[in-house]
């Protein structure tokens, strides 16, 4: 069973399309990541999947599981970073980590072996017993990522996981995206991060306007696009190398 | 001062598209909402000055006295509202690090804000006065330039409050730049209600007597014979001054005015050298507060077995640590509490059981109105409040109807209790007939039911995601939405129920037969109202957030 099946995926705000018609499978193991301009339907897509939006038309499997017809059952196999980490200012870090995982039903042995690891590799120090109000956008992150894995999902989606992180943490996400992948999850990351695509990516998609250009892995899009730097072939197949 | 008019025309400009964008019914009822509570006010401000006047001797100095205590009232409520509202507009604001980071002198951000928060802080009580002041004018038959001189005297005078709240905060954050919201919040009420204690201890030591008066007549009396209610230093009597001066006394009227004006304008000197040495300081201070929260006490220390215990809790702690949302909570209790206790202590008309029994019926009105008015303020936010983790319960494999169910017995356990221990302690106090214990706490829970359904419903239908100040969500076109059907419930449960009262009042006071059927039916009629409006919301509310693009 495919871990994720969008079929003929649309959305339509007041009269605009922000996505018109995205078909997608992704696999155990994969890590798909969305590339395209501002305003291109990426986030839009993510929150689709999420269940943050509605979709106008089309279906969205996941593990099976129709996000239409069975939310609670598609969504106990996601997790989810937003672009921006909002967090409820009242709360430390790990009050919001806790509530997180009594949402996903956590057991005491998971939340013990776990935790106390997360907050190791995210440097994670005493700042999260400090009321969230008073974190920098880098640390709302790793909370988030923390509370993330945490729940341990199959299939991760991420909004722009980068932005906002120094590089020693950087360097520690993409290293735990290639370990989570090695470990049969699906990733699906949106970002304008190119280096970071070219790292990690065992998939590539290019999004703009709402529909998604191509598809493929890196060699691919590097045949397609007649070039072979991924600036390049992303500028190429945007459609934004004119611009330049 | 370009700089100020530069942000002002942009908070104008912001205010002008939220208006241009409400649709015709939601300004419809906005427009509906506001009219009926200020012509229900005015019509009530009418009667009670008309029947003041008709009191001999005594009645138009007791209606001068009835104007001074409420504009006094009044000066120390929008005291209070400052002061919740300030640390939030001058120093808790994510818009100031924007005007920060301008090259703006900070002055001219104060000036903007100390604007805003008047504003703010002070509609509400504007919407009492105006028809307070309309009523005595139409009472006593002032001229026509009387109308547009109060109501711009009342501009001037509520701006030193909202002077005073701001150059307190910013004072206390400058001798003790360590406090967070919560500390500063809680010694300015602390300061303003000690030197209100005070000034009236020294200055009128009567006022502090009203509660020990016998009967109506002494009380009355006792009213005529106080001199002026806040004493000559307050600008309440400045304002009262002024409007009592247009019966004759133009002299007294002007003289009062120069002097509001004079106060106003040096109050605001006052705040702004103030916001001029300490304002840039304090709100960088501010910046560097951070609470730590105690490992031992916190409910969210460990994940919970059940997520509705688990939301709960996170509900109760979001709760606790907002300033503003438990002290104005607090400041509604405590006002609640006077009440009961002053149906304790005055003991007028209550010496029959007649008259007991028709006082615990209003005190059950008033009662339903005031939890109305909490649900507003408190409830409707609630699921707004979610703003900056709705992502995360929205990506979670957890229903709405879940989230939203217990939010609701969250809010009806806090509901229940309030109005219980209301209605059971006024009816102690006013010991009304036995029957009447155990029917109207019975009638309360339905009341409480319906009330919290209605303001969590409606909350879930429109809510407000971008906003995180609670009293602004409750102050926007859902909220008045919510308010009116709060109310408009309230009122079909007091007619539908005075049909029963009526017939036990005259069967147990006038020995008239009781006409079951009546009686059945306006309790079955009450019964079905409150199903309704305790079932219908809350479908309402879970069915749009379920459609809801977040």
């Amino acid at each position: 069973m495919s871990r994720l099946v969008v079929k003929n995926l649309k959305k339509k705000f007041n009269s605009v399309w922000a996505l018109r018609g995205l078909n997608l499978i992704l696999e155990p193991g994969e890590i798909f990541v969305l590339l395209g301009p501002n305003g291109a339907g990426k986030t839009t897509t993510l929150k689709l999947i999420t269940g943050l939006l509605r979709p106008t038309e089309g279906e969205i499997l996941i593990e099976g599981a129709d996000l239409r017809k069975d939310p609670i059952k598609a969504k106990s196999h996601i997790g989810y970073v937003p672009d921006e980490p909002f967090i409820y200012n009242k709360l430390t870090g790990r009050e919001f980590i806790n509530f997180v995982a009594s949402i996903y039903k956590v057991s005491r042995a998971d939340y013990e072996t776990r935790l106390a690891g997360l907050l190791k590799t995210f440097d994670i120090g005493e700042w999260v017993d400090e009321l969230s109000e008073s974190y920098s956008h880098g640390m709302k992150q790793r909370v988030i990522m923390c509370q993330l894995l945490l729940h341990n999902p199959e299939l991760i989606l991420i909004d722009e996981p980068l932005v906002g992180l120094d590089p020693k943490t950087s360097k520690t996400v993409r290293e735990l995206f290639i370990k989570l992948k090695e470990e049969g999850k699906t990733l699906f990351v949106s970002t304008h991060t190119l280096s970071f695509a070219r790292e990690v990516a065992t998939k590539i998609g290019i999004i703009s306007q709402g529909e998604l250009k191509f598809i493929g892995d890196i060699d691919e899009l590097s045949r397609i696009s007649g070039k072979k730097d991924i600036e390049d072939i992303y500028l190429r197949l945007s459609g934004e190398d004119g611009d330049v | 001062m370009s700089d100020f008019w530069s942000i002002l025309n942009a908070r104008a400009r912001m205010f002008y598209a939220s208006v241009r964008s409400l649709s015709a019914v939601r300004t419809a009822s906005f427009v509906f909402v506001i009219a009926c509570f200020v012509g229900g006010a005015y019509y009530v401000f009418f009667r009670v000055f008309g029947y003041l006047t008709t009191v001999e001797v005594i009645g138009p100095a007791l209606l001068d006295r009835v104007i001074e205590m409420a504009l006094f009232v009044f000066f120390i409520m929008l005291l209070f509202s400052n002061v919740i509202t300030s640390f939030s507009t001058f120093y808790n604001n994510r818009e100031l690090d924007f005007l920060f980071s301008l090259p703006v002198p900070p002055t001219s951000i104060y000036l903007t804000k100390l604007l805003e928060n008047c504003l703010y802080a002070s509609w509400a009580t504007l919407t009492i006065a105006f028809p307070l002041i309309v009523a005595y004018g139409v009472t006593t038959g002032a001229p026509t330039l009387f109308y547009p001189l109060s109501i711009v005297s009342i501009l001037v005078y509520m701006v030193i409050p909202a002077a005073v709240a701001s150059t307190l905060i910013a004072l206390i954050l400058r001798v003790f730049p360590k406090l967070g919201p919560r500390e500063v919040i809680m010694i300015s009420l602390a300061l303003i209600l000690g030197l209100t204690y005070l000034y009236v201890r020294i200055n009128n030591p009567n006022l502090l007597k009203i509660f020990e008066t016998e009967n109506e007549q002494t009380l009355l009396l006792f009213a005529a014979q106080l001199t002026t209610v806040g004493g000559i230093y307050v600008p309440s009597t400045w304002l009262s001054n002024i409007i009592k001066g247009f019966n004759g006394n133009t002299a007294v009227t002007v003289f009062n005015f120069l002097l509001l004006l004079f106060v106003s304008a040096s109050s605001v000197s006052v705040a702004f050298l103030v916001a001029k040495t300490f304002y840039a300081r304090s709100w960088l201070s501010s910046g560097e507060h951070t609470s730590k929260a105690s490992k031992r006490r916190s409910l969210l220390w460990n994940p919970q077995r059940q997520t509705a215990r688990a939301i709960f809790f996170k509900d109760l702690l979001t709760f606790v640590r907002e300033p503003t949302q438990w002290v104005q909570l607090s400041i509604f209790l405590i006002l609640l509490v006077v009440y009961v206790m002053s149906l304790r202590r005055t003991p007028i008309f209550f010496t029959f059981p007649l008259w007991r029994t028709v006082v615990a019926f209003a005190n059950f009105a008033y009662i339903s109105f005031v939890l109305a008015t909490l649900g507003v303020r408190f409830i409707f936010p609630t699921m707004s409040l979610e703003r900056a983790g709705i992502w995360a319960i929205v990506s979670s494999p957890l229903p709405f109807r879940k989230i939203l169910l217990t939010k609701y017995f969250f809010s009806l356990t806090t509901a229940v209790i309030i109005i219980e221990f209301l209605l059971i302690s006024a009816n102690l106090f006013i010991k009304v007939e036995r029957g009447l214990y155990l029917v109207m706490p019975v009638i309360g829970l339905f009341v409480a039911a319906a009330l919290v359904s209605i303001n969590l419903g409606f909350g879930s239908r429109f809510p407000h995601f971008s906003e995180d100040n609670p009293s602004r969500i409750a102050a926007g076109t859902g909220g008045i939405i919510a308010a009116l059907i709060s109310i408009t419930y309230v009122a079909i449960s007091i007619l539908l129920l005075a049909t029963p009262a009526y017939n036990y009042l005259s069967h147990t006071f006038m020995a008239r037969p009781v006409n079951y059927l009546l009686v059945y039916a306006g309790f079955a009629l009450f019964l079905a109202v409150s199903i309704c409006a305790i079932f219908i919301p809350l479908r309402i509310g879970i069915t749009s957030l379920e459609r809801r693009d977040y």
